[in-house]
């Protein structure tokens, strides 16, 4: 399913910075991520967090810097790179009037899939919404629409996958479902970015941790390195110390 | 991948959700008739209105009907951030701009198709012209109220105040596409040859190209966040 | 020339140059004959014309400017020059109106240039209520700039069709001067550069203002953080 591992870095961030005007909300971002990692990057808000995975997913330009995906270089080769790319955020990225079915297809047509139908069939069924095809998606209840964001961010099956604030909005229940989902996509090996302010739910799924404070990346770790218990007071004593 | 077929799909996505729905297509077509009932008392009632008025009458009503179904456009793609899922998949913007001109002209062509015909009823008794007189002139309003407004609703609908923006924005913009349509218009209404008609047509063939350009061009600054 | 110079140069320039001009359209100039006095006005309103087209033409360079370089300096240059472009326009409609109604006998014709000058005007002023619209300040000035290339693409068209739509309307007496004598011709040279120097001396301190606007609210937020 996967393409198979590259010896060079997966995804390569050289010297990202983003200035508006004399405010710079990212200052210098070097980070590379081998294939089938899931870094977990925390810090407070107007740390840059999402303007980093804004970033990334193309959607904002960066000021200077460079940023590759394998050999797919962001300025040079666009559309290949953002054919690899797959993004749920906290908003849904479905189109309320639309059925479950025909969102999907939508999505995979414009990502030249194969066979759109049944590739959207066989998602839906891995996020357990399959019966529910013919429903409209602004029927949906908050978990199950969480659900389908993120079936509909595997349609391409994306080798990077970002997450920004996949949280957000859900109840226990939903939260449990896609900590599950997470967890699954993990195991497929790919490669994940999650961007959050929940301590506990970044540490139960990632493998790599990352602090960013002030549009600067203070603290990079590996998981086994570090003690869970500890973690928090790591945490707040990197806040405090920039 | 062919564009083609990118932009065919998001043309067919959007054409789906209207013809369910039905929202901009029903409130264009009402709003324009009811502007132009409203223009008839202007215009003051049982009084014949001369072919000039007339045009006039007939595109004030377009105009103001096509702007409702083109702040819908983006405000769909806004409610659950779906632009920003268009903008990271392989679809570039230029590809997103001549889909949403396509979806904007198809709507303006599907409410004239009502509009018209009403406006022949409530002034045109005794206007003899042949109805497909105006179609170049509608075809080609359309393709440039389209593409500029396209472009100008997609910076409208990046700020908070969607709905007003828009027509402030847009209406000087095409101001002079209108007054070449409505000055056609009355041409064709008082059966002018059509060759007088050129005289405006083509200009406004040059308005939709110019327009078309640099909305291609603009758009992706107009679309993106920063 | 360092800045804090030319913001007292061209200042100092302009209040050399108008008054100078303004002497010179009353007292040096000779008095026109069918029209009479009113004609001075015809000084201004070419002067302030001319401002106004270049000032449309700036505000499109630095619109495309800020969106190839995404530099502050252009956003500011682009909000400075569609601010003075709209100032300018107004006087030059108000001038025209004052001419035309002792001229034409009316306040407002639908002459081409007259038309073209309003549609112009409320281009421009749509996009200062788009600058009021939006707080945040990257997206502000690249909408911003959008519209002020659109909206200078657009003149060409407007005065094209402003000719076509109205093509039956009493001749307009011819503004511009074939035939204007060499000391009006002379005093309308000055009035120009007058106009040109005052508003590129307002341009420049509006530039700085939009600049120190901006790094104060930059202060501010780093102060919030």
């Amino acid at each position: 399913m996967m393409t198979k591992l590259a010896p060079s870095p997966f995804l390569s961030i050289r010297g990202l910075r983003k200035s508006y005007g004399s405010l710079e909300a990212l200052r210098g971002i070097n980070l590379d991520l081998a294939p089938g990692e899931f870094l977990c990057l925390f810090g407070p808000n107007g740390a840059g967090k999402s303007t980093l995975l804004k970033i990334i997913a193309t959607l904002l330009r960066p000021s200077s810097g460079k940023i590759r995906i394998l050999d797919d270089d962001l300025e040079n080769n666009p559309q290949e790179y953002r054919a690899r790319l797959g993004m749920v955020s906290h908003q849904s990225f479905v189109y309320q009037d639309l059925t479950l079915l025909e969102n999907l297809e939508f999505y995979a047509a414009l990502y030249g899939v194969k066979d759109p139908r049944q590739r959207s069939l066989e998602l839906l069924e891995q996020v357990n919404l399959a019966d529910h095809y013919e429903m409209l998606a602004g029927n949906l209840s908050r978990g199950m629409q969480q659900r389908l964001t993120i079936a509909r961010a595997l349609l391409n099956d994306p080798e990077l996958l970002l997450l920004d604030e996949p949280y957000t909005g859900l109840d226990e229940h939903a939260a449990r479902v896609l900590r599950g989902q997470l967890q699954w996509l993990h195991d497929q090996q790919r490669t994940i970015i999650m961007v959050t302010h929940n301590l506990r739910r970044g540490m139960e799924a990632a493998t790599r941790m990352g602090i960013l404070v002030r549009g600067k990346l203070v603290y990079l770790q590996q998981k086994e390195n570090i003690d869970p218990a500890s973690f928090e007071e790591l945490y707040f004593q990197k806040l405090e110390a920039v | 991948m062919s564009s083609l077929r990118q932009i065919l799909f998001l043309l067919g996505k959007d054409l789906r959700i209207e013809l369910r729905k039905k929202e901009s297509l029903i409130s264009m077509a009402f709003f324009g008739a009811l502007i132009l009932v409203i223009l008839n008392i202007a215009a003051g009632i049982g009084k014949q209105v001369d072919a000039d008025t007339g045009a006039g009458i007939l595109w004030v009503a377009i105009i103001f009907s096509a702007v409702l179904g083109l702040g819908r456009v983006f405000a769909r793609e806004k409610e659950n951030g779906c632009v920003a899922a268009l903008l990271i998949s392989p679809i570039s913007p230029g590809e997103i701009f001549i889909a949403k001109a396509l979806v904007n002209f198809s709507l303006m062509l599907l409410s004239q198709l009502v509009l018209v015909p009403v406006f022949y009823v409530l002034f045109g008794s005794h206007f003899n012209a042949d109805p497909l007189a105006l179609v170049p002139i509608l075809l080609l309003l359309n393709l440039g109220f389209s593409t500029t407004g396209t472009l100008v609703s997609a910076i409208s609908a990046g700020t908070r105040r969607n709905e007003v923006l828009l027509p402030i924005l847009l209406f000087p913009l095409i101001l002079p596409l209108t007054a070449l349509a409505v000055k056609a218009t009355a041409g064709a209404l008082a059966t002018r040859p059509f060759s007088e008609r050129l005289e405006q047509l083509e200009p406004m063939l040059a308005f939709c190209l110019i327009f078309s350009a640099a909305g291609y061009l603009l758009f992706p600054f107009a679309i993106r966040e920063d | 020339m360092t800045p804090l110079n030319r913001a007292t140069f061209l200042p100092a320039l302009a209040t050399l140059l108008v008054p100078l001009a303004i002497g010179m359209i009353f007292f040096y100039a000779p008095l026109e004959k069918s029209m009479g006095i009113i004609q001075k006005i015809f000084y201004f309103h070419l002067s302030l014309a001319g401002a106004a087209f270049l000032s449309f033409f700036i505000a499109c360079v630095s619109g495309i400017m800020y969106l190839l370089k995404r530099q502050r300096i252009w956003d500011a240059r682009l909000a400075a020059s569609i601010e003075i472009g709209v100032v300018l326009t107004t006087l030059v409609l108000i001038s025209g109106s004052l001419w035309g109604r002792p001229i034409w006998n009316t306040w407002w014709t639908w002459d081409p240039r007259l038309t073209t000058s309003l549609i112009l005007w409320f281009i421009f002023a749509s996009g200062l209520i788009l600058r009021s619209a939006i707080d945040e300040e990257s997206k502000r000035a690249t909408f911003c700039a959008v519209m002020a290339i659109i909206g200078f693409v657009d003149v060409p068209i407007v005065f094209l069709s402003a000719r076509l739509w109205r093509s039956i309307h009493p001749t307009v007496i011819r503004s511009a001067g074939i035939g204007l004598e060499s000391s009006m011709l002379v005093t309308l040279v000055v009035s120009m550069v007058a106009m040109l120097v005052f508003c590129a001396a307002l341009f420049h301190l509006r530039c700085i203002q939009h600049q120190q606007e901006s790094t104060v609210r930059d202060l501010q937020q780093q102060l919030q953080l």
